[in-house]
């Protein structure tokens, strides 16, 4: 088939002259940018800023200058300015060059410049979070090796501490971007009937700005490592060596990319749904995914502003964070957790709402309480901004808040009573067909109901102050952020693999690495539960002789983690290749995603569908609506009408194109 | 639940609770209750024996969260297992017929946000009872003993202004009486944690803060930093001795290295 479904055949010169410069800018010449810019910034900065005598600020301006100059050198190699100078200069973009920006026929060159088409974003950023994981998972196979035995044996302490920061930052950011990226992008404006994002340039951006941050994080291993964890307190961080230099560039880079895709993705699901599609038709992942965004529109720019400030201290001595020229540590940690709580939560609400797309396809049930599930939504995102200092219970700022932030951290436990309402009332009598994706759904509510029982019992400020900062708060949120999101993400990749990459995920390799993960997972963190009851602090790289066993017992259940997910990635890479082919629609879904060709043409619909009703009308007038889903294996063919069978109601009027 | 029509839509007389799914639901909700709740004091077994009433409340709270949350977690997971065991469709195809289509169940959802609701209500009680007499600590009828608590990278020092500011490494603490310590950083944030006696407090360069505990179990405990705080932060800890008031005056009177 052709993805060509939206204009006549171009004439024969056009694809020689579309696109302008962008025809000879991708990814290499991006990195040849960046790479000269900060060797020019280098060089510069380094012979000309001078030496001052009370701290040693210049190695630190150095590094951060010539990283962001690394940044802006590949943005500007890779094309992501083109389009606003050509503005500047009057010029504005063809029809074709449109075309050409879109990555039309261009096969898989397109994956490697700055395409705008939102299924090439979303596969670029599928690609990127595996490519995360598995980095971010090989630190933490060598942070739990070193803790196999006691005596910090296998690395140094230094190198352990710049282990657990990498690890940590790189998969907060992997699981930040795990389903609003892939899915949020491909998927989401083909499931409001859209035939792009709002903002098909800024979204290329938020990929490539994603892009240029890797390498900056990853220099961090050698520039010292990120010796702070994750968190990067202050003072801690302004006297930590380089490698904080390019943790704060990373942040600094990848807030500016969320804020970008997160602006766009609400703007694409508030303006852009397809005609009838009203709020309340309009499928709970949008929800989900635009709440997730949003809420990270209000929170990562507190982060981005703590990373200016540590930078000015280390780049300027502008003392922010120095109480001994009047700044403070607490300063820090405010900005940082109004960032880090919500957070959480932007990471959470896209993974359980993809589940809660599933769940109703595969017990063929209407989804349970949609009221229910949007009031969760919103309390929590609403809730997460004032709970904040539930992190800082023992910090000694303000004290007298303690009872303010534990109530409202408490009350978030009812709208996310509400999310396990809904997800259980769709089980509830439903006839489960036991796929890949829902076995997801099974998997997180068992681990979702320890990660928030355990959440509780940190909330409570005294157990807080026996807990805080000890393996039992990281057992915790591992529960939430792996038991819960990432196990939800990657249920949300086996349900839209098919449609992403027009092949079935391999059932059978899929759900053994899938359940020899959870299992693993389950091991390793309740291991990790015992040892923080009985007293181990979090990031020791030698917990002592106490914690022995403890300590195996997780090793175990971590290397038991690394074989699954070992197998999962098999799964998707041989299935990528030569799995066998899905249909259009090999779940009989009833979401406009399906209801357009597997390989989505370019511009996803060849007539905008018009919606009439909603997603979830399984059962109703005890029809089956989606009957005839053919078999997977069966190509679904371009334009293949959507499965109706003939007694399904109508539930969608198609129109032709404006 | 659901008094939707399903499984053939027989006629069944018994009450909603006593029909299938519900009655057997009930019963694996309430095997697995009794189950975690013989798991509820494990939790605080891990804990070890708790050295000052702080610990002892902490002890108590987690076991009775643990209690509390045992009837919802199994409520959780006894839909989930019952659902794999029998509502699962087997087969490379969707099954032949849609389930009920109700999407709603108003009574439910009240008892849902309800029971949640009282749940949440009795945490936050139970939290903030437990804080009020400790605000009120700050000054008890006895005078507490002071200790100046000082973290640097990556050692702690303590000073005792009662003792004519003796200086210490090691913590020495009597028995049975309270104890305030004044804590605080040289350089880095860290934190201060008496891990048998459930205290913490983060030792904050520039600022002073304070805790206040006090030890009723003779014996000797770990001080644990627990804020990453640089290099050889796993190793930044010491022992607490606590003994009794004479062994503690002996010590006080000695001189300042002999306790080392
Ligand atoms: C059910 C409600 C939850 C409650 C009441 C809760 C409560 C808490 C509390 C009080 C802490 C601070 C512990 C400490 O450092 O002393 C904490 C830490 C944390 N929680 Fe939760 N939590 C809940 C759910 C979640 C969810 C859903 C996520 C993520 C998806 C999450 C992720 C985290 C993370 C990442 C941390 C620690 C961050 C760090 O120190 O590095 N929590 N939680
Ligand atoms: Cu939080
Ligand atoms: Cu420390």
């Amino acid at each position: 088939m052709t993805t060509s479904v939206t204009a006549a055949p171009s004439p024969p010169v056009a694809p020689v002259t579309a696109g302008g410069i962008m025809r000879h800018l991708n990814v290499v010449t991006g990195i040849v940018m960046g790479v000269l810019l900060a060797t020019a910034t280098w060089w510069v900065t380094s012979s000309t800023f001078p030496v001052l005598d009370e701290g040693d600020h210049k190695d630190d301006a150095v590094t951060i200058l010539t990283l962001v100059a690394w940044v802006i050198g590949f943005l500007i190699g890779v094309g992501a300015f083109v389009g606003p100078a050509r503005w500047l200069l009057g010029r504005d973009l063809t029809v074709e060059d449109e075309h050409y920006l879109a990555g039309k026929d261009a096969g898989v060159a397109r994956y490697f410049r700055f395409t705008t088409d939102h299924k090439v974003v979303g596969m670029q950023y599928l690609v990127t979070t595996m490519v995360l994981f598995g980095f971010g998972g090989t630190l933490a196979m060598l942070i739990r090796t070193n803790l196999i035995t006691p005596g910090s044996r296998f690395v140094d302490p230094a190198t352990y501490n710049s282990l657990v920061g990498i690890h940590g930052i790189t998969m907060i950011i992997a699981t930040i971007i795990m389903v609003s990226g892939p899915f949020g992008n491909f998927i989401l404006p083909i499931m409001i009937g859209a035939r792009d994002m709002a903002f098909p340039r800024l979204n290329a951006l938020s990929f490539w700005l994603l892009f240029a941050a890797v390498p900056v994080l990853i220099s961090s291993l050698f520039l010292g490592g990120i010796s702070t964890g994750w968190s990067a307190y202050a003072p801690l961080s302004d006297q930590a060596n380089r490698g904080m230099d390019a943790f704060l560039v990373t942040i600094v880079t990848f807030a500016i990319s969320t804020g970008v895709a997160g602006m766009n993705i609400t703007t694409t699901a508030v303006r852009m749904r397809a005609r009838g599609m009203t709020w309340s038709r309009t499928p709970i992942f949008v929800f989900g995914t635009v709440a997730s965004v949003a809420l990270g529109l209000v929170a990562f720019p507190m982060f981005e502003v703590a990373m200016i400030e540590l930078g000015m201290d280390r780049g300027m001595g502008a003392g922010f964070y120095d109480p001994s020229i009047g700044g403070s540590g607490w300063l820090y940690a405010n900005l940082f957790w109004l960032m880090g709580h919500p957070e959480v939560y932007v990471i959470l609400l896209p993974a359980i709402v993809a589940l809660m797309e599933i769940t109703p396809v595969f017990t063929r049930k209407p989804l349970f309480s949609f009221t229910s599930a949007i009031l969760g939504i919103m309390g929590i995102a609403g809730l997460s901004l004032f709970v904040w200092a539930h992190h800082m219970y023992v910090a000694g700022w303000a004290p007298v808040l303690g009872g303010p932030f534990m109530v409202t951290t408490e009350l978030i436990s009812i709208p996310t009573g509400l999310l396990f309402l809904v997800l259980l009332g769709t089980l509830w009598r439903g006839r489960v067909w036991m796929r890949l994706p829902v076995m997801a759904v099974y998997a997180l509510l068992w681990n979702f109901t320890i990660g928030g029982i355990t959440g509780i019992y940190l909330s409570d400020i005294p157990v807080d102050q026996a807990m805080h900062g000890s393996m039992f708060v990281t057992a915790h949120f591992h529960y939430t952020l792996m038991g819960a999101g990432l196990t939800g993400a990657m249920g949300a990749l086996a349900y839209w693999f098919p449609k992403m990459t027009g092949r079935m995920l391999h059932e059978k390799a899929g759900a053994i690495g899938f359940w020899v993960a959870q299992v693993g997972f389950n091991v390793t963190f309740m291991g990790m539960f015992a040892v923080g009851l009985a007293g181990q602090p979090r990031r020791v790289a030698d917990p002592g002789t106490y914690f022995r066993v403890g300590n195996l017992i997780s090793s175990i259940g971590a290397y038991t983690i690394m074989l699954g997910m070992l197998t999962f990635l098999g799964a998707i890479i041989y299935s990528w290749r030569a799995g066998s082919v899905a249909s259009a629609s090999p779940w009989g879904a009833r979401t406009l995603e399906w209801q357009t060709p597997t390989p989505v043409p370019l511009e996803n619909f060849e007539v905008l569908p018009v919606v009439t009703q909603d997603f979830y009308g399984y059962g109703e007038d005890g029809h089956r609506a989606a009957a005839g889903a053919p078999a997977p294996g069966t190509p679904g063919g371009p334009g293949a009408p959507p499965p109706q069978g003939p007694d399904a109601p109508p539930q969608r009027v198609e129109v032709g194109a404006p | 639940m659901s008094t939707g029509r399903h499984e053939g839509q027989r006629l069944d007389t018994r009450t909603t609770w006593r029909r299938p799914p519900v009655l057997p639901i009930l019963v694996i909700w309430a095997v697995l209750t009794v189950l975690l709740l013989l798991f509820a004091p494990v939790p605080a077994r891990l804990m070890g024996r708790p050295a000052s009433p702080t610990m002892q409340e902490i002890e108590t709270t987690v076991t009775w969260f643990t209690g509390l949350s045992a009837p919802v977690a199994a409520l959780v997971w006894a839909i989930l297992l019952y659902s794999v065991f029998r509502w699962r469709h087997r087969g490379p195809q969707p099954p032949p017929e849609d389930g009920s289509g109700r999407r709603d169940n108003r009574r439910v959802f009240t008892i849902w946000v309800l029971g949640s609701a009282v749940l949440c209500l009795f945490l936050l009680v139970w939290g903030l009872v437990v804080i009020a007499p400790r605000t009120s600590e700050a000054n008890p009828a006895q005078e507490p003993i002071l200790v100046d608590v000082t973290g640097q990278q990556w050692a702690w020092s303590f000073t005792y202004p009662d003792e004519g500011n003796k200086s210490a490494t090691e913590l020495y603490l009597p028995v049975g009486q309270t104890v305030a310590f004044r804590v605080t950083s040289k350089d880095v944030i860290h934190s201060f944690w008496l891990v048998q006696l459930g205290i913490k407090v983060d030792a904050n360069p520039g600022e002073t803060t304070v805790a206040t505990v006090r030890p009723t179990q003779i014996g000797t405990f770990q001080l644990r930093c627990a804020e990453l705080c640089g290099l050889y932060h796993s190793y930044m800890q010491t022992t607490v001795h606590v003994v009794s008031v004479a062994d503690y005056e002996a010590w006080a009177q000695s001189p300042a290295e002999a306790h080392s």
